[in-house]
């Protein structure tokens, strides 16, 4: 099991690991010997994780950074802190990257960058904070990608005319697509990683937590149901022992599964299996962070391209 | 010839949401703000999303000179606009005694000034091709005299006749004006915070960013004079004229005072100014 192994010597990011899941992993792994650089939002709320940790675990290694990942700008910033954490006192190399922070908005709200707030900080800061940190995964001798996603991305679809869900909006379909949006992230990385990566990933499925997210960014309604579901949802730290399986355990090493509950493998929906709507998915994520050449290409349409002059 | 939107306000949450409604259309956009900050991701993000080309331009638009060079450097670009969105707008609540010389000031260069000589310095420079269509974002606190917030509501009133009476002018001259009257748009957490402590009533007259702003172009491409987004606060409009407005007053300073308690503690005297600014410029 993932009880005792010992993780001295590993280094580890987590965001949102002030609160919820985040910060119940985070103490997880801290109290095995990882070294664990934490993210979050809030100075004092990372302050204060922070104190936890070390009141309980002395000898933690445990650090934080500040940042608001729906910010591509901060997401940008939040990389070159990391890679000098683990430059100085991580040994240079990233063993584990938990893309765990997530939003809920019962209200549309855009970003600083233009985007809906959920696509960005649930999908859009995970890929782009892994593309960010790619090279330190790499130096790695084995390297995990996990990012949160959840058993509401079942039914869900990425709805590609309207990906920012202005036309219609409504907060628990921003959440699902963004959370299908993880499994088709964490699957298209695998295989664009190839099988014999030494990089893996993986998408966790923490099951019916009771954390606040639900309850942050919304009001009315949404806020009651949540309410109610957390009252019935397992502690973040039972929901934390997927995450942890899958940062710590030798077990999963050379798994090919994508998507994990429960500390086991899960089949996730047959559309976030679809290599095809993964793929599209992963363009237009780097067009929409500025990645790849796709920058070039993003102010002509490619169908008017076809028909340019003399072609 | 390149036919641009001219967004000002552009940074804040409506302006955003008007930004990404206009490029989901295929317009390419000039954004202007006080922050270059708040621009260049927007204008980048937006390029991005949408495919269409997004200038932009910092200005503080309470300083004529700004306004000035603002204006030179579009006459520079030979910029031509079908589309001039005035959301660029600005409050400091709180009691009226309590607010400093400049403040006030603030609110008349800005929600006052700029938005009459945006809209004049337009008109001289739209694209000959197309209807110009001006939207002017008032508020709903245009219809009625709100304590607390006096020099505010008073500026909007001012917007709102000015925008109406515009309009009427204008028929007939390839020009629309649309007055956009919203509630408190949930555009930022201290906002939502402000919606939810006015309970059952901020929720119900609340109505998501994205969706005044789609409804407010669509309104302004059929030519309409005066948009007020959400059914509740359409009635609550008319309720309000038929009530005498110093019984208006007094209603809105005591739902006033309960939110704020709520959320700041006291009404009088400890507003975070800072906080309050931001909130009024997304209000509009």
């Amino acid at each position: 099991m993932n009880g005792n192994s010992d993780l001295t010597g590993k280094t580890m990011v987590i965001t949102g690991a002030t609160s919820g899941i985040g910060r119940a992993a985070m103490r997880a792994l801290a109290a095995r010997g990882a070294y664990v650089i934490g993210v979050g939002r809030s100075a004092d709320r990372c302050r204060e994780a922070e104190q936890a940790i070390l009141a309980e675990f002395p000898h933690a290694r445990v650090r934080f950074a500040i940042a608001d990942l729906s910010s591509q700008r901060q997401v940008r910033a939040l990389a070159a802190v990391i890679r000098e954490y683990v430059n100085s006192d991580g040994g240079g190399k990233l063993d584990v990257l938990v893309n765990n922070a997530g939003t809920v908005s019962s209200w549309y709200t855009t970003t600083e960058d233009g985007y809906e707030l959920q696509f960005a900080v649930n999908h859009l800061a995970p890929f782009l904070l892994t593309h960010e940190l790619m090279p330190l995964l790499a130096r790695a001798e084995s390297a995990r990608v996990i990012t949160v996603s959840s058993g509401s991305h079942y039914g869900a679809r990425i709805v590609w005319d309207d990906v920012m869900l202005r036309r219609r909006y409504g907060v628990l379909r921003a959440y699902k697509q963004s959370k299908v949006a993880n499994v088709m992230f964490t699957a298209e990385l695998n295989r664009r990683l190839g099988p014999a990566s030494r990089i893996r990933a993986y998408a966790a499925d923490p099951g019916l937590v009771s954390t606040e997210i639900g309850l942050k960014g919304t009001s009315g309604l949404a806020n009651r149901v949540w309410r109610r579901r957390m009252a019935r949802g397992v502690s973040p730290e039972q929901a934390a022992e997927t995450i942890v399986y899958l940062a710590a355990s030798p077990e999963v090493e050379g798994s090919a599964a994508v998507y994990w509950k429960d500390c086991r493998p899960k089949t996730p929906s047959c559309y976030a299996r679809r290599e095809e709507e993964a793929a599209r998915l992963w363009a237009l994520s780097e067009r929409l962070c500025g990645l790849g050449d796709a920058e070039q290409t993003s102010v002509t349409v490619p169908q008017r391209r076809a028909v340019a002059p003399g072609g | 010839m390149s036919s641009y939107v001219l967004i000002t306000g552009a940074g804040g949450g409506l302006g955003r949401a008007f930004a990404a409604e206009c490029a989901s259309r295929g317009w390419d956009l000039f954004l202007t703000d006080v922050s270059c900050d708040v621009l260049e991701p927007l204008a980048q993000g937006i390029e991005r999303l949408c495919g269409v080309r997004v200038q932009t331009y910092a200005a503080d638009l309470t300083d004529p000179d700004a306004r000035e060079q603002l204006w030179q450097h579009i006459e520079r670009q030979g910029m031509r606009f079908h589309a001039l969105l005035n959301v660029a707008g600005i409050d400091y609540q709180g009691p009226f005694d309590e607010r400093r010389v400049d403040e006030v000031q603030r609110i008349l260069r800005l929600n006052i000034e700029a938005t009459v000589e945006m809209t004049q310095r337009v008109l001289h420079h739209r694209d000959p091709a197309r209807t110009l269509r001006i939207v002017n974002v008032c508020s709903l606190a245009a219809f009625y005299p709100m304590p607390m917030k006096a020099v505010y509501a008073a500026s909007k009133r001012f917007l709102l006749d000015w925008s109406l009476a515009l309009s009427q002018e204008l028929r007939g001259s390839g020009v629309t004006v649309t007055a956009l009257c919203p509630a408190g748009m949930p555009s930022n957490p201290a906002v939502i915070r402000l919606i939810d402590a006015q309970g059952f009533m901020g929720r119900a007259t609340t109505v998501n960013v994205n969706d005044v702003a789609a409804g407010t172009i669509r309104h302004a491409l059929a030519g309409r004079s005066l948009y007020i987004p959400g059914v509740l606060n359409r009635i609550l409009r008319l309720a309000g004229e038929a009530v005498p407005p110093q019984i208006v007053a007094a209603l809105i300073d005591r739902r006033w005072r309960q939110s704020h308690e709520k959320v700041y503690g006291s009404s009088r005297g400890k507003v975070d100014t800072t906080a309050t600014a931001t909130i009024a410029a997304q209000q509009a």
